[in-house]
C-alpha cells in the first residue's frame, strides 16, 4: 500500500485499529505528512459539510449560459429592489413576518430554504403559521435582517415585510414565522442580510 | 526543517531548552491535530483545546520526571493525546442528564450534529468554491460518491467507466486545487496561529 492510499484508508476510517495507531505516530514524526492527511480530512469533511445544505452543488447543469443569465437578472431585480425600497418605508405589513419565539412552533408547518444550484422550480409555502428554515452560514454573533419582496412582471419589486435583529439558532440555521395565509399567491423573495456588514446577502425564492 | 528525534528534543526539553520546546510544537502540532480531529468529530473548537493540552503534558512530562523510552516520544504523545479525547468524551457524557453507562466505552462518534461539524467553515466554503471551478459534472460526481458515499475507486471507476489513471489525475487535482484555495485565502496559516502556547 502506498502512501497515498494509507491516507485515504486513514481518512475514511477502514484502516485497522493498530495500523491508525501506526499510522498516527507517522504523523507525529513527518510533518509534510499530517499536513497531507489534515488536508485530506478537511476535504472530506467540506463535502460534508456542503452535502448537508444540498446535494445540487455536484449534479448543476454544465451549462454556464444559464448561470450567467441568473446572475444577470439576480443583478437587476436587486437594483429594483434596492431603489424601490431606498423610496419607500419597509415594514408595511409587519406581522405576516415574525421572531421563532417558542419551541411549539417546531411542530407546525414548515418550509427549508437552501441556496440549491439549478434547481428548476421555487419551493411552495404551506399554508398557516409556517416555521421557515434558512439554511447557509451565519454569524452566531450578529444580528441579521429578512426581508420578504413580492416579486412582480415587469421585474418589480414590493416588500411586504422586513425583520431586524435576527439570531441564528444555529451557526448554519436561521429561523423565522411567516405567515402564509396573509400572502397572496404569487413569487417572493426572502433576502437575509447580516446587519452591520458588506457580506452578500442570501437570496431565496419561493412560491405560495 | 529537519526532524529531530524523539530521544534528542527529550533531553534537551529535561535540560531546560526553551528552544527544543518550541522545535517539539513544531514537529508535533500538526500531527495531533490529525489524530485528535478524527476523535474529536469535527468540533473544531474541541480540537484546539485537546491540541494545546496534549503538547503541555508532554512538555510538563518531559520537564519533571521524562518518559521511559524517550525515543519513542512521537508513540508517548500520541497516546496522550488518545487518552485526552477519552476523557474528555466521558466527561462530555457525565454532562448529559441522561445517564448512559455505555457510553464511556463506545468510541468518540465522527458523525456529530450539526452544530458540533461548523468549526470548518473554511473547509466548506473551499469545497465548494471547488465544485464552482470544475466544469465537467463527471468530476463532481466522482468526488461525490469517493468522499461522500465512500465508494472505493474500483467501484467508482467502473461505474463510471474511468481508468484508474484518469480517476487519479482528477482527484489529485481537486486536492491540489483544495489546499490551493485554503492556503489563499489564509485559512490553514490561521489555524497554526491558533495554537498560541
Amino acid at each position: 500500500m502506498n502512501q497515498q492510499q494509507l491516507i485515504e484508508q486513514y481518512v475514511a476510517g477502514t484502516l485497522a485499529e493498530a495500523e491508525a495507531e501506526a499510522f498516527e505516530v507517522s504523523c507525529l514524526e513527518d510533518v509534510e505528512l499530517a499536513r497531507q492527511v489534515e488536508f485530506e480530512q478537511r476535504l472530506k469533511a467540506g463535502f460534508e459539510q456542503v452535502a448537508r445544505g444540498s446535494t445540487a452543488e455536484f449534479v448543476r447543469s454544465e451549462s454556464t449560459l444559464s448561470w450567467r443569465l441568473a446572475a444577470a437578472a439576480s443583478v437587476v431585480l436587486f437594483l429594483c429592489a434596492a431603489v424601490y425600497l431606498w423610496q419607500r418605508l419597509p415594514g408595511a405589513h409587519p406581522q405576516v413576518l415574525a421572531a421563532l419565539t417558542s419551541t411549539m412552533e417546531q411542530d407546525g408547518p414548515s418550509l427549508r430554504l437552501a441556496l440549491v444550484r439549478g434547481a428548476e422550480s421555487a419551493p411552495r409555502l404551506p399554508a398557516g403559521e409556517v416555521r421557515v428554515e434558512i439554511v447557509g452560514l451565519f454569524d452566531p454573533g450578529s444580528d441579521y435582517s429578512v426581508m420578504l419582496d413580492r416579486l412582480r412582471q415587469q421585474r418589480e419589486t414590493a416588500n411586504i415585510a422586513t425583520l431586524h435583529g435576527q439570531h441564528p439558532t444555529s451557526p448554519v440555521t436561521l429561523e423565522i414565522m411567516v405567515d402564509s395565509d396573509q400572502l397572496a399567491p404569487g413569487t417572493y423573495s426572502l433576502r437575509v442580510i447580516k446587519q452591520a456588514s458588506d457580506e452578500e446577502a442570501l437570496d431565496f425564492i419561493f412560491e405560495k | 526543517m529537519d526532524f529531530i528525534p524523539g530521544g534528542e528534543l527529550s533531553r534537551r526539553i529535561r535540560e531546560g531548552d526553551v528552544s527544543a520546546e518550541s522545535e517539539l510544537i513544531r514537529q508535533f502540532e500538526p500531527g495531533l491535530r490529525v489524530l485528535l480531529r478524527r476523535r474529536t468529530g469535527g468540533d473544531h473548537g474541541l480540537l484546539q483545546d485537546l491540541v494545546q493540552e496534549t503538547l503541555l503534558v508532554v512538555i510538563q512530562r518531559l520537564r519533571g520526571v521524562g518518559i521511559d523510552d524517550p525515543q519513542k516520544l512521537a508513540a508517548f504523545a500520541a497516546q496522550t493525546a488518545r487518552n485526552l479525547a477519552i476523557a474528555s468524551l466521558r466527561k462530555a457524557e457525565r454532562q448529559k442528564t441522561d445517564v448512559d453507562s455505555e457510553a464511556t466505552e463506545r468510541k468518540p462518534d465522527s458523525s456529530r450534529g450539526v452544530e458540533s461539524q461548523v468549526g470548518d467553515h473554511e473547509a466548506a466554503l473551499a469545497v465548494r468554491a471547488l465544485l464552482r471551478e470544475l466544469p465537467q459534472a463527471r468530476d463532481r460526481l466522482m468526488l461525490k460518491r469517493f468522499y461522500l458515499e465512500d465508494h472505493d475507486k474500483e467501484q467508482i471507476c467502473q461505474e463510471m467507466q474511468l481508468t484508474e489513471a484518469a480517476f487519479n489525475q482528477a482527484l489529485s487535482r481537486a486536492r491540489r486545487r483544495f489546499r490551493q484555495i485554503l492556503e489563499e485565502r489564509g485559512f490553514a496559516k490561521r489555524d497554526l496561529l491558533n495554537l498560541g502556547l
